[in-house]
Formats: structure tokens, C-alpha cells, sequence
């Protein structure tokens, strides 16, 4: 628009902000919400899956449709305020993008809380096994997942509220950083219990050759796991340090210009949940298949 | 058109604000001895070495079992499974933690047999001792989608058993 206070800044910032189109953020908000309303409509419909563990996975699954469809609505209010319809400095405006920025930070809180829950709860299931029905009552997991949305929501506004303050980027980074470290002793301990088993039945004639197959597979699908986690979350979180630590440093400017990158990499994280925690399951894939099997033969029906 | 020419010509107050980043004087790039990218660049290898080290950790314990270490004093008694837990104890031995565990289970099932299938622990062979020991474990989590073919006398242990997902099958996929 004014040429003459732009040029100064090319000069100077060489790093130009790396801009991702909105449709790339719009296809992936789609992808994620018809993935976890898939997971949720299914964890719902089949009785089997009314167990702890299936109402922490479908509790993720709920925030990760919330956050997609939060992300997808300020796109869409983006969309519209670049072609003029909305001004973006309107007081009503600014208020709907507050309350979008509170549902996105509390279903990103509430996403590491429920995958910390899963994971607490999968390391009962195994460390304590024989207690498991009583420790995990359905009624205790209605209170623990109710604790966790009351605790994000009022996470979600108060951080948004205050975001300006260091305490809130600081809380954010030191919560993420507590839940990988739990998630990772939880899941090494558990890791080295399912080895131990193995190693047991493998010591028995007969069942050599499929040893070293599930070590690796088992492997991998814990580095997958939190391979995942860390990827994206972190870039984002080194974000938020480097906002705090070094604001005026070239280099860190650099890091800072690949802003909305780091954003992609968070919600392809709801993107890639589902197909690490609930796709994995045998009893909700079978879920898919009759709920598709049935509609099909329903509508075969129809057509003769 | 005149009030822009007089605005540029006093000094501007006209700012052009970034949403993102604070009122500040613009970050000079004079003089860079690295490469720009290098904080960014930096971060991602770390990353990636972080989760390849901890593959191959992960790899070197299935593998090798973890090298044997000292072995630990008999008179040591572990309680609590929680404790001790960056304490790699692969191998077989009879005070390991793991094993405590297994022998812990094994006395609580040999004196509850109300939990587990009884009709099924007699005939447990060693070809299928993995099948049995998942199943005869109640293990949490357990989806049991086909309805039992012999009716028991345990209602809880259906004689077909399809593990459908247990918090097991999340590792030792």
C-alpha cells in the first residue's frame, strides 16, 4: 500500500513470513473433523466400546473435532474479512475471535490431557490389571473427564484472556514438557513389561520366530507414538520460548517467520490421533464395517 | 491525497503493525555468520536424533534383552511397581521387577480363581501359552465380540476369544 515505509523493512528483514494459503488449513480442518466424528459416532453406536478406555479415546476425539472445527470457522471469518465483508478491527469481530482462540487453546489443552490420560489409564490396565475394575469405574472416569473439560475451558479463556503476560506462555511450555515426560515413563515401562512377557514366551520351544518381529513392531509403534506427539507440538512450543527469550535476535526472527508452518504441523495433529489411537483398534474398525456393510446392503436393497 | 503527502513529510504517524510480533525497532541482518535458518534448522535435527536414539534404544532392548547387569541383592524387596522405573531389568532373573510382578499375579490367580476362566487353566499347552496367558489374565480393556460358543460355569471367560483390543496389543503390536 505505501511503498515508502515498506522498503525500510525488506531491506531489514530478510526473513519474510512464510504464508500458508487458508485452503491448506481448511482441507486438513475437514479431514480431521470427518475422522473424529467417525470415531465418535462409533465409539456411540457400539455398545462393546462403552469401556474406560474407549471414553478416553473418543474424550480426544472430541477435542480434536473441536479444535478442527474452531480453526476451520476463523479461516472461513479470514476468508471473509479479506474480501472486505468484515472489518477486522470491529469490536464484534474481535470478540468472535476470542472466543475462537479460547475453544482452539482449550481443545489443544484438553487433546494433552486426554492423551496423558490414555496413557495413565493403558498403564493400569497393565501395572494393575487385577484392580483395574475397581480402580476404573465408569463413574470415576465421568469425573475425571469432567475435571479435564472444566479445567481447559476455564484454562482456554483465562490464557487467552492474559496471553500477552509471560506466565501464560510459560505455563503452556511447562505443561507440555510434564505431559512428554510422564507419557514417556509411562509408556518405556510399559514397553520393558511387554518385552519381559515376551522374552518369557519366546524362552518356550515353538515360539522363536515371531520374537523379533513384535520387539520391532512394538518399537516402532512407540516411537511412532510419541514421534508423533513431539513433532507436533514442540515446533510450536519453541515458538512460544523464543517469543519470550530472544524477540529481537536475527536468527530467532527466522524461526519466528515459519509461524503458520508450526501451525499446520499442530492441527495435523488431530488429523493423525485417530489413525495412532482409535484406528488401531480391531473391535471400532469392525464397527466401521457393519455400520458401511449395513448401509450398503440397505441401500442395495432399495435399489431392487 | 494532500493529507497523505503531509503525513509522510512530518515524520508519518502512519505505523504498519505486524499482528504477530511487538512494536519494536526492525531486527537488523547485517553481518550473519551463519546461515539464516540455523535456529530452525538446529531445532529439527535435534528432533530427529531424539527420536531416533529413542528407536534404537527401544530396538537394542528387544534385541539384546538389555546386557546383564549386576546382579541385585536377594534381601532387596520391591513394593511398589512405580518406583524404579528408568531401571532397565530385561533379563529373567528371580528378584527382577518384572518378575515379582509375574509371581505376584501367579499367586493372586492361583488363589482367586473366581476372576479367570477355571475350566481353561488345566488345559493350557505351551504352543498356545500366549493366547492362554492373555486371555486367562481378565485383561482390562478386553473386548470380547463374539459371545461365548460353551456356556461355563464362569460367566466371565467365553471359551472364543478374539482379542479385540487390549492395552497389551498397543505395544506388542
Amino acid at each position: 500500500m505505501n511503498s515508502s515505509s515498506e522498503a525500510p523493512f525488506t531491506n531489514l528483514t530478510d526473513c519474510a513470513e512464510v504464508q500458508v494459503p487458508s485452503q491448506v488449513f481448511l482441507a486438513i480442518a475437514v479431514a480431521s473433523l470427518s475422522e473424529n466424528l467417525l470415531v465418535i459416532l462409533a465409539v456411540i453406536k457400539n455398545k462393546n466400546l462403552h469401556s474406560p478406555m474407549y471414553c478416553f479415546i473418543c474424550n480426544l476425539a472430541v477435542f480434536n473435532t473441536i479444535s478442527s472445527f474452531s480453526k476451520a470457522l476463523e479461516d472461513i471469518l479470514l476468508l471473509f474479512t479479506d474480501a472486505g465483508h468484515l472489518n477486522s478491527r470491529g469490536p464484534f469481530e474481535l470478540k468472535i475471535d476470542d472466543i475462537m482462540d479460547s475453544l482452539i487453546c482449550m481443545s489443544f489443552l484438553g487433546s494433552i490431557f486426554s492423551i496423558l490420560a490414555i496413557a495413565v489409564d493403558r498403564y493400569i490396565s497393565i501395572f494393575h490389571a487385577l484392580r483395574y475394575h475397581m480402580l476404573m469405574t465408569m463413574r470415576r472416569v465421568m469425573v475425571i473427564l469432567s475435571a479435564i473439560w472444566v479445567l481447559c475451558g476455564t484454562s482456554g479463556a483465562l490464557m487467552i484472556s492474559f496471553f500477552v503476560a509471560t506466565t501464560v506462555k510459560i505455563f503452556f511450555v511447562v505443561l507440555f514438557f510434564t505431559a512428554l515426560f510422564l507419557i514417556l515413563l509411562l509408556y518405556v515401562h510399559m514397553f520393558l513389561l511387554a518385552r519381559h512377557h515376551a522374552n518369557r514366551i519366546a524362552s518356550m520351544p515353538g515360539a522363536q520366530a515371531r520374537h523379533r518381529q513384535s520387539g520391532l513392531r512394538g518399537a516402532l509403534t512407540l516411537t511412532i507414538l510419541i514421534g508423533v506427539f513431539v513433532a507436533c507440538w514442540a515446533p510450536f512450543l519453541f515458538h512460544l520460548l523464543i517469543m519470550m527469550i530472544c524477540p529481537e535476535n536475527p536468527y530467532c526472527e527466522c524461526y519466528r517467520s515459519l509461524f503458520q508452518l508450526h501451525v499446520v504441523l499442530l492441527v495435523s495433529h488431530a488429523v493423525i490421533d485417530p489413525a495412532i489411537y482409535a484406528f488401531r483398534s480391531t473391535e471400532l474398525r469392525n464397527t466401521y464395517k457393519k455400520m458401511f456393510l449395513c448401509s450398503a446392503s440397505r441401500i442395495c436393497k432399495q435399489c431392487v | 491525497m494532500t493529507e497523505y503527502s503531509n503525513q509522510s513529510r512530518a515524520g508519518g504517524d502512519y505505523e504498519w503493525h505486524y499482528e504477530y510480533y511487538d512494536e519494536e525497532e526492525p531486527v537488523s541482518f547485517e553481518g550473519l555468520r551463519a546461515n539464516r535458518y540455523s535456529i530452525v534448522i538446529g531445532f529439527w535435527v535435534g528432533l530427529a536424533v531424539f527420536v531416533i536414539f529413542m528407536f534404537f534404544v527401544l530396538t537394542l532392548l528387544t534385541k539384546t534383552g538389555a546386557p546383564r547387569l549386576e546382579i541385585p541383592d536377594p534381601s532387596e524387596k520391591h513394593d511398589g511397581l512405580g518406583e524404579c522405573v528408568l531401571e532397565v531389568r530385561g533379563h529373567v532373573e528371580s528378584h527382577s521387577l518384572f518378575h515379582f510382578y509375574i509371581h505376584e499375579e501367579e499367586r493372586a490367580r492361583a488363589g482367586r480363581g473366581a476372576v479367570i476362566g477355571r475350566g481353561r487353566r488345566s488345559g493350557r499347552g505351551q504352543t498356545d501359552e500366549d493366547e492362554h496367558f492373555l486371555s486367562s489374565f481378565n485383561i482390562p480393556n478386553y473386548v470380547n465380540s463374539e459371545p461365548p460358543i460353551i456356556s461355563d460355569s464362569q460367566s466371565a471367560a467365553p471359551k472364543s476369544l478374539e482379542p479385540a483390543h487390549s492395552a497389551y496389543d498397543v505395544i506388542q503390536y
